[in-house]
Parts: structure tokens; C-alpha cells; sequence
């Protein structure tokens, strides 16, 4: 039995290797999936009311659950990517934060499914507008042994927004700087108190401060930037042994950690003995190395996989929500662009579900509109445009597009509906997929592959047609996202940096700045819900899907879930 | 006068490395692609200014020829940038990958002669047995495979359904091996660390195979085809009726006439080897030079690429002279 079933494995896998094609889904999995997501859903709502209580006033109790018997075992994570540096300060990376925040605290910590937590922060609160008190956990200590204290707080801080502040190898700045502009100034009150001085209200503040982590100024003034990034010591659960940072990056639990949030149980030391992770950046070699039991969790599972991982005895499939909405951004200054019915019509045209069965497993969701179903300013009245090719048809023959030639092509005044969709590796059989149902529609439709950094600023500049992509959502929160593609494009800005469809519209414009700077959640919302509608109505991308991110553990890993930000958060993962 | 003339040759890969590294400069900045913008990714916040910071930072906002300069001047004090990326000496990147790139390449060339020497005598000498149209089949099959199917063929036999061999990696987690020379075969010997030995070798022999078939296939065709030539030269027939041992004709007067070629052919291999490998690296997950160049490329991380190919036009240089010191070993008639 298991002689067939490794078979089988081993056949599957060459197969997705070979063609890497689409793995046909059965029903009984999607059951599966369909699950997950609801579950997902009442969670992610639960989250957003309480998000808004826990971080402004909380009053800890340290609620200290028993952490299951220490194990003596050794874990090892795969890695896809390998992390580019162990300074929290030093980057701008998800695989080097993951890795990171297994080793260092922050003063908030995140939950995909419940949100954010007081981590090293002990409470929050905003004294106005622009200041935040932030009170410290008593009694943390960094690897050495050393107390942390606001000392150490003021110093990160200061660290990430004073310019030249990192000096090795050379004299630069963080490239963290950007993830937290509107922080001005930080000061210590006490040895426990520090406070934030922010250049205007900061509505993400919370969700941002996730992605900076407290370092020990002591150590940092003593051993260098280059001594740190050699040996570094936080006060998170694990503490460094060695790195090769392109290959292995071994960890020890730390046994004096505080705890971690006390909010997310278990609290209390990690429960493995050492931690590894390893670089494996081929997804086959990945999941050979899952399955000859060399590693315990590997991340990044591609979807044509999941299916024969899920069938395999002793192996655990999970998925967690998504945070790269796709679609295809339309030139809106080009015919036949140019026109809104068009750009409706083609999102009336594509079979979304289709898709997410047969290209994702039914591991994916339609998009409502321009934000991912899981941020929490989605418009929830918005419902993907359903798949209605009558429709499609109907709108561009009101537009002028009809095949009146009779060659299965629609034209306009003799040209023909012809368009090239420009794609990266990554999203390209998706754009096959969406550019098959236009051509079943009788738009002439090819797809064309390109690197991002060479097609990008053809796209800022207007110079293609239409571009198939994702953009990421991993605060799930408008700002960080909503500017980039939906702002009209400001040169050097933050705004429209990531806007490929030329869209303007100074309605949305208006909306996105207020949403930046608007403390009041309902306030907020409503002003995320015109401008969602605006670009919903306008459709200025045909609006995809979001697919599901999946990763694999053996059967003896307990207490592990994927995130959504690829957070593998290895303080309370058990192994049997 | 040859270690005169070795030491001119090695100095006038100096110049050759300079030029290749001015042409990656200005190849690289002319490719399409901001590593600024890369960085900052696609997705999340980005604050205003940030990018012009960076850019003044990596002097990507000054003319090429000032950036050019800049290189220059650096390079001559031996200074050849920091990684954007990874904020750290090029240098010192290269450097801590350089061996594992160096002992997958050696072992790839162990196995390649290894299989191609005995293939490629036994199949001029018995020419068109059985013999010598399997394992001519075989070489053609060794060009043709993608060494990342072969890889990924060998870890899901080997690996996954044998268990005989790991799937990724250098050396074990587990195992503690004092780094001398950064080959971990060489130090594991050096360190007398047997258990460290057999576990490096026993990483080192799918990857080997795998980067190593088309090597083989290539010198096993080659050494035959040659071999064929010097078998049928007068000096083999002359040797033949003096009455030497077949073993003797073959090894002594065939074969080294028939090597001057097959060397040539292996000391541009070697060079592949070194450059070619990133796809067998990738799959093993072997965290040797060729992933962290096309990582650096993807991300346009200018420093640290051209520090790579400086690295790389040194390497392939030194393989031609190797070479070419060889010849003058195996042919008297030819100098250096």
C-alpha cells in the first residue's frame, strides 16, 4: 500500500515537474477548502472589533497558561527564499522578517486570524493625535541576559529613522525608514515608558509597528552593526546559534523568554529545543525534501502540488488566506480601454470560479473589487462582477464592437479587438487562463511574459495595454496598497506607484488621503467604501481572484498554522 | 622561464578582468530595471522620499561615467562595493560561497572523468560492439537531459523512494565540521572528522551526477572519437608490431596522443562547471556562488554582480592556463 502510494507520489511529482500544468480538483476537496475559508471569514470579522479595543486601552493580566512539556527535538523549516540579513533594521524583506521575528520581539505583534497583539508593549495609548504612550513589559530580557528597556525601544527606533544611522558596511539608512515615515521623534520617560511623536494622525500605526523589532542598544554599542549581524540577540523565543544565511539559519530556544503576547496562547518558552531554518528555493526539492522527512514544515507549496501532499499519509496540508490580490489592469488612456463598458464587459467576460477550480484546486476566492475580501476596509457590499458573457457580449456591441465580418473576431470601425497581456513567470498561467475565456468571446488576446523590473516602467509610462499581476496586502489595510494602484500616478510618490492602468480619478484621490490620516474606524470605512465603489464601477483592471497560500508540515508537527503574511512563527509549534 | 611566463599570464588576467567588469557595468545599467525600485517590492508602504534616498545612497542619481569612476577608483584599492541587498562586502559574499561552488564543481568533474574514461577507450578500442553503441546512446541521452530534470529525477529516486541519499543541502545540520578550507570533503579529511567526511560525501554525489552527466557525455564522446584517430596512427601500428602489450599500445601511445583534445574539452568544461551550475545549485539547494549571482541579477544588485563576473573571468582565465601548462606536459613541442 504505501509502496503504491510513494509511487504514485513519485510519478506526480515528475509530472508537475515536467509540464507543470494544472492539477485537476475533486469535489471532495474543495468541500474541504470551502471550510477553511469560512471559518476564515467569521474570524477576520471577529478580529476587527477587536482590534480597536485591545491596542488603545489594555489592561494586562498575565494570564500564564502552562506550555506544553518542553520537547528535546530539533525542527526544521523550509524555506523558499533565502533571508538577505539578521538586522531587523536592515532590510526589506518578508523571508528575512519571518525569520527575524522568531529571534526578536516587537512591541506589537500580528495574528492573521485575530490581529494585533501587545507583544513588548504592555499598553498602548494615543495621548492626541500624534503621540503615542507606550508602556513596557517589566522584566524581558535579550538573549544575553539583559533587561530591556525603553533605552533599548528609543534606540531601535531612532536607529530606523535617523539618516546614516546603520554604519556597517558603509554609512546608509534603514530601508525600514519608509514602513514608518510618519514617525518623527521617539523619547523615554521612564525606564518603562517611551513616547512616539508621529508628523500627523496614523490611523496603521498598530499594523505597521509589527514590522519593527526591538534590539539590544547595549549589545549593538558594544559589538557594532557587523558584530550584531554576525551574532544577533533579541528577546524573542529563539535565540542564534549559527547562520549561513543562503543555507541555514539555526536557532535555540531562548529558556528565560518572557513569554511572548500574552493574548495568543500558549505563553511561556518556545517548545522545541532548536529551530532551523533551511534555504530550499525549488518547490520540487522542497516538497522531496518534506517527503523523505529531512524537513518538518515547508513553505510555499505550488498549487499543482497540494493535491498529491494532501493524499500522502504523514503529511498535513494548510492553507491560510492570500494576501496578493490578481487581476489585469486595463490602459484606461488607450482605445479600446478608453471606455468603461469596455472595461466592464471583460470583467463580465472571465468565469472567476472557473479559474479558481481548475487552475487553484478551489484553494482561491473571486476579488469583490479592487481589495482582497480579507482586509479589513473591504466593501462589503461589493460582490465580484459575475460571469455573464451575454452580458460582455451585449456592452461591447453598445460600445461598437461586433463581429461584423463573421471571422470570430469582434471589430470596430474594420480593426479587429486585439490586445497583448503582458504577464510575469509567476502569473502566467493565470493569464492564459483569462486570456482563453476573452478569446472564446472574440477578443484576439496573446500573452506575453516579461521580467517585472523591465516591463514596470514601460507600464508607469503607458506604454502597454494591459498587465496581469498581483500587488501585496500582507497589513491588510487600504494604505500600503490602495495608494499604489488607485492613486493617480505622482513621479517619486508613493502615490500611483504601482498604478499600470494610468487610472485618475480625483474622487479616489481625495478619498485615499483622507483614509490615511482618519482615526475614526467607521469614518474610515465609509471613506474606503466610495473610493472601492469608484474603482469597482470605473474598472479600470479586470478584477481576478486571490489565491490561498499553502503550506505542508509531517504529521508530527503540532500546533502549527500558516499565516497569511508567510509569518512562520515557530514559538508555539510542538513536534510529537 | 615557465613560472616566468605562468606569473605573466596570471597578470594579464588583471586587465581582462577590468575590462570584462566595465563591460557588466555598462551592460547592467543599460538592462531595464531599478534595484531601488526592486527593493522596495511590489506591495506595502513606501515613504515619500525614500526612493530618492536610496538612489543618492547607491549614487544611481549621478551620470554613469561618475558612477563608472566611482567603480573604478574603488576597485583599484581593492574595494569592490557592498551588496545593496544584503549590506554587506561583495567580497566577503563571494567568498563564503565560492567553495561550495568550487567542491560541486571538482565533484561534478570527478564523476564526469571517471565515467567518461573508461566509456570513452572501451568504446574506440571495441568500436561498434554492443558496447559502444550503448554507451554512445548514453552519452547522447547524458547531452540531452536538463541537468534540473536529471536533478530532480535523482532526488525522487534516491532520495524520496530509496532513502539512500539526502535531498538538499551541504553537510547535516547535526554534524560538527571545523570550516579550514570551506570544501567540506577537504576539511573533514584535514580535520581527521570521519562521520563529517561521509556525511559531505554523501550530500555531494546526486548534485555531482546530475551537473556531471553532460561533462561526461561530452568527454566520454570526445576521448572516443580521438582515441579512434590515434588508434589508427602509424605510432600505434609501429608499437603493435614491436610487440607491446595491447594495454600498453592503448594507455601509453593512444591514449596520451588522443588526451591533447579530450583537455582542451575538459578545461572549458571546468569553466562551465563554475559559471553553469545555478540550476543544479537551485535544485539541491546548494548555497554555492551561481544562486547568489542570479539572485543578484534578478534584483540588479550592481555591486555584487560585478564583483561575480570579476570572480567568474578569473576563474575561466586561470582554467584556459591550466590548460595550457597541461599541453606542454603531454606534448613537449608545444610552449607556453
Amino acid at each position: 500500500m504505501r509502496k503504491s502510494r510513494l509511487a504514485l507520489i513519485v510519478l506526480a511529482l515528475m509530472l508537475a515537474v515536467v509540464v507543470a500544468a494544472c492539477a485537476q480538483p475533486t469535489p471532495e476537496v474543495v468541500k474541504e477548502t470551502v471550510v477553511v475559508k469560512e471559518t476564515v471569514v467569521v474570524e477576520v470579522e471577529k478580529v476587527v472589533e477587536k482590534e480597536a479595543t485591545v491596542v488603545v486601552e489594555k489592561v494586562v493580566e498575565k494570564v500564564v497558561t502552562p506550555t506544553p512539556e518542553p520537547g528535546r527535538q530539533t525542527l526544521i523549516v523550509a524555506l523558499a527564499g533565502a533571508p538577505v540579513s539578521l538586522d531587523p533594521a536592515d532590510h526589506r524583506n518578508r523571508t528575512t522578517e519571518t525569520v527575524i521575528r522568531n529571534m526578536f520581539d516587537g512591541l506589537v505583534t500580528r495574528d492573521t486570524r485575530s490581529g494585533v497583539h501587545l507583544e513588548l508593549a504592555e499598553s498602548m495609548e494615543w495621548l492626541n493625535d500624534t503621540t503615542l504612550e507606550v508602556k513596557l513589559r517589566k522584566g524581558v530580557k535579550f538573549h544575553d541576559g539583559q533587561e530591556m528597556t525603553a533605552d533599548d525601544v528609543v534606540f531601535t527606533f531612532e536607529r530606523i529613522i535617523t539618516e546614516n544611522a546603520i554604519e556597517y558596511p558603509e554609512p546608509h539608512s534603514s530601508p525600514r525608514k519608509g514602513l514608518i515615515a510618519p514617525l518623527k521623534s521617539v523619547e523615554k520617560v521612564d525606564d518603562y515608558t517611551v513616547q512616539m511623536f508621529f508628523s500627523g494622525p496614523w490611523p496603521v500605526a498598530n499594523q505597521m509597528l509589527v514590522h519593527q523589532q526591538i534590539v539590544p542598544k547595549h549589545y549593538l554599542e558594544e559589538v557594532g552593526t557587523k558584530g550584531f549581524v554576525e551574532h544577533p540577540i533579541g528577546t524573542g523565543p529563539f535565540k542564534f546559534v549559527e547562520a549561513q544565511l543562503d543555507d541555514k539559519i539555526v536557532m535555540e530556544r531562548f529558556d528565560d523568554y518572557y513569554g511572548g503576547a500574552p493574548d495568543l496562547e500558549p505563553v511561556g518558552p518556545a517548545c522545541v529545543q532548536r529551530a532551523i531554518f533551511r534555504v530550499i528555493p525549488e518547490a520540487s526539492t522542497r516538497v522531496a525534501a518534506l517527503l523523505a522527512g529531512e524537513v518538518d514544515i515547508i513553505q510555499d507549496v505550488p498549487p499543482e502540488l497540494v493535491e498529491t501532499l494532501q493524499q500522502t499519509p504523514g503529511i498535513v496540508v494548510k492553507t491560510a488566506p492570500g494576501t496578493r490580490p490578481k487581476w489585469v489592469e486595463l490602459n484606461v488612456n488607450k482605445p479600446p480601454f478608453d471606455d468603461v463598458r469596455v472595461r466592464q464587459a471583460l470583467n463580465y467576460a472571465v468565469d472567476k470560479d472557473l479559474i479558481v477550480e481548475e487552475l487553484y484546486g478551489g484553494r482561491a476566492v473571486p476579488l469583490p473589487g479592487p481589495l482582497s475580501p480579507f482586509n479589513n476596509f473591504v466593501n462589503k457590499n461589493l460582490k465580484p462582477y459575475p460571469y455573464d458573457p451575454d452580458k460582455a457580449l451585449a456592452m461591447l456591441a453598445e460600445a461598437g464592437w461586433t463581429d461584423s465580418d463573421g471571422d470570430g473576431i469582434l471589430d470596430k470601425d474594420g480593426q479587429p479587438f486585439s490586445f497583448v497581456m503582458d504577464t510575469t513567470a509567476p502569473i502566467r498561467s493565470l493569464a492564459e487562463a483569462v486570456a482563453g475565456q476573452l478569446r472564446d468571446l472574440g477578443i484576439d488576446v496573446s500573452v506575453r511574459v516579461w521580467e517585472y523590473s523591465v516591463v514596470k516602467p514601460l507600464l508607469l509610462n503607458g506604454e502597454r495595454m494591459a498587465f496581469a499581476r498581483d500587488w501585496g496586502d500582507s497589513a491588510f489595510d487600504p494604505v500600503g496598497h490602495f495608494e499604489a494602484k488607485w492613486h493617480s500616478r505622482v513621479e517619486g510618490s508613493p502615490y500611483g506607484r504601482g498604478n499600470f492602468s494610468g487610472y485618475s480619478n480625483p474622487r479616489v484621490d481625495e478619498l485615499i488621503k483622507l483614509g490615511e490620516t482618519e482615526i475614526d474606524r467607521e469614518k474610515r470605512q465609509a471613506i474606503y467604501d466610495e473610493a472601492q465603489q469608484i474603482v469597482y464601477d470605473e474598472a479600470p483592471a479586470i478584477f481576478l481572484i486571490l489565491p490561498e497560500e499553502a503550506e505542508a508540515a509531517s504529521e508530527r508537527v503540532k500546533n502549527w498554522e500558516p499565516a497569511s503574511d508567510s509569518r512562520i512563527n515557530l514559538h508555539d509549534v510542538c513536534l510529537e | 622561464m615557465r613560472a616566468i611566463k605562468v606569473l605573466e599570464r596570471i597578470l594579464a588576467t588583471i586587465p581582462i578582468m577590468f575590462g570584462v567588469a566595465i563591460m557588466v557595468f555598462i551592460f547592467m545599467r543599460l538592462t531595464p530595471g531599478d534595484p531601488v525600485d526592486i527593493m522596495m517590492g511590489a506591495g506595502g508602504a513606501v515613504g515619500a522620499g525614500e526612493i530618492e534616498q536610496l538612489r543618492a545612497e547607491f549614487h544611481l542619481d549621478e551620470p554613469i561615467h561618475i558612477q563608472l569612476w566611482y567603480f573604478l577608483r574603488d576597485a583599484a584599492r581593492g574595494d569592490l562595493g557592498n551588496s545593496y541587498i544584503k549590506k554587506r562586502p561583495t567580497m566577503e559574499l563571494i567568498a563564503e560561497r565560492l567553495p561550495a561552488t568550487i567542491e560541486l564543481a571538482l565533484g561534478a568533474l570527478f564523476f564526469a572523468l571517471i565515467i567518461a574514461f573508461p566509456i570513452g577507450i572501451l568504446s574506440a578500442v571495441k568500436q561498434n560492439s554492443w558496447l559502444d553503441r550503448f554507451s554512445m546512446a548514453g552519452a547522447f541521452l547524458g547531452i540531452s537531459m536538463p541537468a534540473f530534470w536529471l536533478g530532480i529525477v535523482l532526488i525522487l529516486i534516491f532520495s524520496v523512494k530509496l532513502r539512500w541519499l539526502p535531498v538538499q543541502g551541504r553537510i547535516s545540520y547535526d554534524v560538527n565540521l571545523q570550516e579550514i578550507t570551506g570544501l567540506y570533503v577537504v576539511d573533514s579529511i584535514l580535520t581527521r572528522n570521519w562521520p563529517a567526511l561521509k556525511d559531505a560525501l554523501r550530500h555531494l554525489i546526486l548534485p555531482s551526477i546530475a551537473l556531471g552527466a553532460a561533462v561526461a557525455a561530452i568527454v566520454a564522446r570526445v576521448l572516443r572519437s580521438s582515441m579512434l584517430e590515434t588508434l589508427r596512427a602509424d605510432y600505434v601500428t609501429l608499437a603493435r608490431a614491436k610487440g607491446a602489450p595491447e594495454h600498453r599500445v592503448v594507455l601509453r601511445h593512444a591514449l596520451r596522443n588522443a588526451l591533447i583534445p579530450t583537455v582542451t574539452v575538459i578545461g572549458l568544461q571546468v569553466g562551465v562547471l563554475l559559471g553553469g551550475n545555478m540550476i543544479v545549485e537551485t535544485v539541491f539547494g546548494w548555497p554555492g556562488l551561481g544562486r547568489l549571482v542570479v539572485d543578484a541579477i534578478f534584483n540588479r544588485d550592481f555591486p555584487l554582480v560585478q564583483a561575480s563576473v570579476m570572480v567568474y573571468a578569473f576563474t575561466f582565465v586561470i582554467a584556459n592556463l591550466i590548460v595550457d601548462i597541461l599541453y606542454t606536459y603531454l606534448n613537449p613541442k608545444i610552449t607556453l
